[in-house]
């Protein structure tokens, strides 16, 4: 694993400026995407959950299938040093708590940050609406900071991968990751099928 | 999906290259989030230097005179542009919100902005929303992005009963 180039920035071969601008230009395809698969729409998002379109969450599960099928194909030939892609460490709880309220938040609004952003772009007024009330949220999370300190830094553990868990290699938890989206996408339709309230 | 957007697994297949692209170039992926925490910080520093002492904003400093001076930051502003440029060209600007027809929009508005309050201290929690926690964690193999992924959604669907007459409307059932 010598001589590895990729990714770029990490090995020193793009200066931090170069990176800066590669940041807008890929936050404008990505605005671009979100707006061209609907996932500007609040509508969109919220109907995950009534199961009356499952859009939002087959995008997830392919764009994950995708990005890691590339990640492991370029790992195989050499190419690109996995280990050094930045990677949120794990903190159990906290990530358990925060999903609640996530989902909850989610639901309520029908809007996350990148939508939100993306949506804004679009004209959405909810969208503004939302990212206010995001700001706010953030202002409220530091005032707050001093008290749920312990709690939010708890169970951490650092960077955990699958293979960290069920043992293995990047292969392993390759082969997890898919499984466990064409299992969630089609145990979703399975479910939308039952509930027979959606279209497609 | 309504008529004009494209098919999901295209569309996957499109997000997901990209965000590999992304990994190859920058060694991480995207975010929005953390732009709001950090506009937020800056805001609040700017207009009172004793926001220094509470420890979370203080993060936001310790290596640079500004918050915003972030990849994640440029990225945002380039997200808000994509989804301009993206909705010009196909000709799908809306002002109006996303909600059940029968629904006031007030309420919908109130919804929203509760809503992104709770998001806020959610993503702060769980160290990012569902593009820095949920795609960046899944598409690099981190268990820490499967745990907020499920609690997300089992979150979505515990509470979707209590929010059904602001996204669906009787007739439809």
């Amino acid at each position: 694993m010598e001589n590895l180039i990729l990714p770029l920035f990490k090995n020193g071969f793009l200066s931090p400026e170069a990176n800066f601008f590669f940041a807008i230009l890929m936050g404008i395809s990505f605005g671009f995407v979100l707006e061209r698969t609907g996932f500007t729409r609040a509508q969109h998002i919220a109907d995950t959950f009534y199961f009356r379109n499952l859009a939002v969450p087959k995008i997830m599960g392919v764009t994950i299938i995708t990005a890691t099928t590339w990640f492991i194909l370029f790992a195989y030939m050499g190419w690109i040093d996995l280990s050094a892609l930045f990677t949120p460490g794990t903190y159990v709880w906290p990530y358990f708590a925060g999903g609640l309220l996530f989902g909850l938040g989610m639901v309520m609004s029908g809007y996350c940050p990148g939508t939100a952003v993306a949506g804004l772009g679009t004209g959405k007024s909810d969208a503004l609406v939302f990212l206010i009330g995001v700001l706010v949220g953030m202002f409220v999370y530091f005032n707050l900071y001093d008290m749920i300190m312990n709690f939010a830094n708890s169970t951490k553990f650092g960077v955990v991968k699958i293979q960290d868990v069920f043992g293995g290699n990047n292969y392993t938890s390759y082969i997890v990751t898919v499984a466990l989206e064409v299992g969630i996408i089609s145990f979703l339709m399975f479910l939308q099928k039952l509930s027979n309230n959606g279209r497609n | 999906m309504k008529k004009g957007y494209w098919n999901p697994y295209l569309g996957g297949v499109i997000l997901g290259t990209m965000l590999f692209i992304t990994f190859l170039i920058a060694s991480q992926g995207f975010g929005a989030s953390g732009t709001f925490s950090r506009l937020t910080a800056q805001y609040l520093v700017d207009s009172d230097k004793s926001w220094l002492s509470n420890a979370y904003v203080a993060s936001y400093f310790k290596h640079s005179d500004s918050a915003l001076a972030n990849w994640t930051v440029l990225e945002t502003v380039g997200i808000l542009i994509g989804g301009f440029i993206s909705a010009l060209l196909a000709g799908r600007f809306m002002l109006s919100p996303d909600k059940a027809k029968s629904y006031p929009a007030s309420k919908r508005f109130f919804w929203a902005f509760v809503g992104g309050t709770i998001v806020a201290i959610a993503t702060r929690l769980a160290r990012g929303c569902t593009s820095g926690q949920g795609l960046d964690g899944m598409a690099t193999f981190s268990v820490g992005a499967w745990i907020f992924m499920f609690a997300t959604f089992a979150a979505g669907l515990i509470f979707s009963p209590l929010f059904r007459k602001q996204w669906v409307d009787k007739e439809d059932n």
